[in-house]
């Protein structure tokens, strides 16, 4: 027991330090020292035997005092962020405003499609035929005739090619309800052309009984995540097939909303009308196209005296190509924008302090992400925008460059304006305009608006026309001396206590 | 600090210790009978309001009595002012926790 006692202090000033360190370090020491010396007079000076003097129990009111420290700085920190025109506050709008463009795109399918990473099935030399450019990403446009005449006619061209056509077909599995589904009628081959793995064949699996393959959500939706679906039978139509496997969510989206693929051999194929239109998938021989791959190759094919363009449109070049509009679009803000509006910031007189080189900093840095986080808003909202509604492929893609032009554009034009009416110091709004000089006084002299800091850090005087003597903007810092002058930050108004 | 403002019974009694010539942490504690973590937390909530305010006794005295430095309050403007319209609300304060100059006017 005595031990105990002996030891008691300690521990109660360890306590005192493990509380301490919820504390920021510049209130730290002098908190401790308050901490240690009220404990020091409570073992050493005090005689009283009353429970609070218990040096453990007292040291244990550490906790609660260091945490309201804690929490009141927070508080008070996470105002000057609420204050209009602060630079967090700006910081926060627009990062609020980047986080709704990113959701509206993950809740629209399309938009979410352009924005990820699309199709991440199919190598390099992969490409889809298109009758219709850019549209015929989007709806079928090869008649089965024509992919049945490059089968063999275009052998130098391309080394595969696949076809699918989506139907809307019944599909009833046995001991289980009949579903509605957007079942694509395709060549054997089309999953080994797109690179897309598929488990063996079921043992149950006749050669003769066609393969329908699953995607992940037909599967969770339809068959409520059946585990023994795989390798059952099932009949489209009064047809009976084999539902062969699940697709999983990362092999991409098909164009055409497919959610099965029923895979047939050719002679099965041939039973189609020829004109009944598809997709078509291909590899291209690598003698076929130079590098770069990217992009469209206009393929002729010339039959009866009449010459048909197809276009050969790179997967990969489709994937990245609401990415490319974007790029595209931002160039051509960044070529426009010296004509709306002037790009010089003003004329800020350098310090010499060592605070300098952090002033700078941050007013480089402030500009810097205004400018990311415009890109984070503007990016997923044209996509939203274009690619959200149901538009064909050369609507969505002019959509998509107009609306991120223009935004980019009118966002740069806001982003310079906000940076020129900022103190460089605390990079606040400047505020209380006031108009100064004569406009008939310009010789030797200048008339214009003048602009102050808030928290007296300095005057920004703004020509009203440009001379040879005062071109642009100025800002003219103001010392300490000067403070007494500003109101100071309101304090926060108390409450109970 | 209006002098309106509304004290918790405990705050007040913080205030009247204080007031009182309890100007330690510790001897608030013992006035009070408050644990430790009541009171400090609370004396700061009163500094932030401008109702008291803390110092650091000289290192001297300090020294003289071969002890570490203690940090002492002591009430405000603004806290007089707001002690007295808290005696209102809470007549009996001055009774639990008397002044030295109450004790003699008591005894007189």
């Amino acid at each position: 027991m005595k031990r105990l006692r002996f030891y008691t202090p300690s521990l109660a000033q360890i306590n005192i330090s493990a509380a301490s360190l919820m504390l920021p370090r510049r209130d730290r020491d002098d908190w401790t020292a308050e901490w240690t010396a009220e404990l020091y007079h409570l073992c050493y000076c005090s005689a009283t035997h009353k429970p609070q003097a218990d040096p453990l129990r007292f040291s244990l009111g550490a906790f609660p005092d260091a945490f309201w420290i804690r929490c009141n700085l927070l508080r008070s920190a996470a105002l000057p962020l609420l204050q209009s025109g602060s630079a967090a506050r700006c910081g926060i709008i627009l990062s609020a405003l980047a986080a709704v463009g990113f959701l509206l795109c993950l809740c629209l399918p399309r938009a979410r499609t352009a924005l990820l990473p699309f199709h991440p099935f199919g190598p390099a030399d992969l490409v889809m035929i298109s009758g219709a450019s850019y549209a015929g990403a989007q709806a079928p446009t090869i008649p089965l005739e024509n992919y049945q005449e490059w089968q063999t006619d275009t052998d130098k061209l391309f080394s595969q090619l696949a076809w699918y056509r989506p139907t809307i077909k019944n599909v009833y599995a046995t001991h289980r309800r009949t579903a509605r589904l957007s079942v694509a009628l395709a060549s054997n081959n089309l999953f080994r052309v797109l690179e897309v793995p598929l488990p063996a064949a079921p043992a149950a699996h006749s050669p003769n009984s066609p393969r329908l393959i699953l995607s992940r959500n037909a599967w969770r939706t339809w068959y409520h995540s059946d585990a023994h679906l795989v390798g059952s039978t099932a009949s489209i139509d009064g047809q009976p097939v084999t539902i062969a496997a699940v697709l999983r969510d990362d092999h991409g989206q098909f164009p055409g909303k497919v959610q099965a693929w029923l895979l047939e051999d050719q002679l099965s194929l041939a039973q189609l009308p020829p004109h009944a239109k598809g997709f078509v998938f291909a590899r291209i021989r690598n003698s076929a196209f130079p590098a770069p791959r990217g992009g469209i190759r206009v393929m002729t094919d010339a039959r009866d005296g009449v010459t048909h363009c197809f276009d050969c449109i790179s997967v990969d070049w489709l994937a990245r190509q609401p990415t490319s509009n974007f790029l595209f679009a931002l160039l051509l803000a960044c070529m426009a924008l010296p004509a709306t509006t002037a790009l010089p910031l003003g004329d800020y007189p350098r310090r010499r302090d060592r605070l300098a080189l952090g002033f700078h900093t941050r007013r480089w840095v402030f500009l810097a992400l205004k400018f990311v986080l415009v890109l984070a808003v503007v990016y997923p909202a044209s996509i939203a925008l274009a690619w959200g509604p149901s538009f064909t492929g050369s609507t969505a893609v002019f959509l998509q460059v107009a609306t991120a032009f223009l935004a980019l554009l009118f966002a740069f034009r806001w982003i310079l304006q906000d940076q020129r009416r900022r103190c460089p110091e605390c990079l606040r709004l400047l505020s209380n305009p006031a108009r100064v000089g004569q406009a008939s006084c310009n010789f030797l002299s200048w008339n214009g608006t003048e602009l102050f800091c808030d928290r007296g850090h300095g005057l920004l005087h703004i020509p009203e026309l440009a001379t040879s003597w005062f071109s642009t903007q100025r800002w003219l810092c103001l010392d300490s001396s000067w403070l007494c002058l500003f109101a100071e930050t309101p304090s926060p108004s108390p409450g109970m206590v | 600090m209006p002098v309106d403002a509304k004290l918790s019974h405990t705050a007040a009694m913080i205030l009247q210790a204080i007031h009182a010539g309890h100007i330690y942490g510790f001897s608030v504690m013992q006035m009070t009978g408050l644990p430790s973590g009541t009171v400090y937390p609370a004396m700061r909530r009163l500094e932030r309001d401008g109702l008291i305010l803390s110092k650091w006794e000289q290192q001297s005295i300090a020294d003289a009595d071969q002890r570490p430095p203690r940090k002492y309050y002591r009430l405000t403007r603004d806290g007089r002012a707001t002690l007295e319209a808290v005696y209102q609300r809470y007549p009996l304060l001055e009774k639990m926790i008397p002044t030295p100059q109450s004790k003699v006017e008591q005894r007189v």
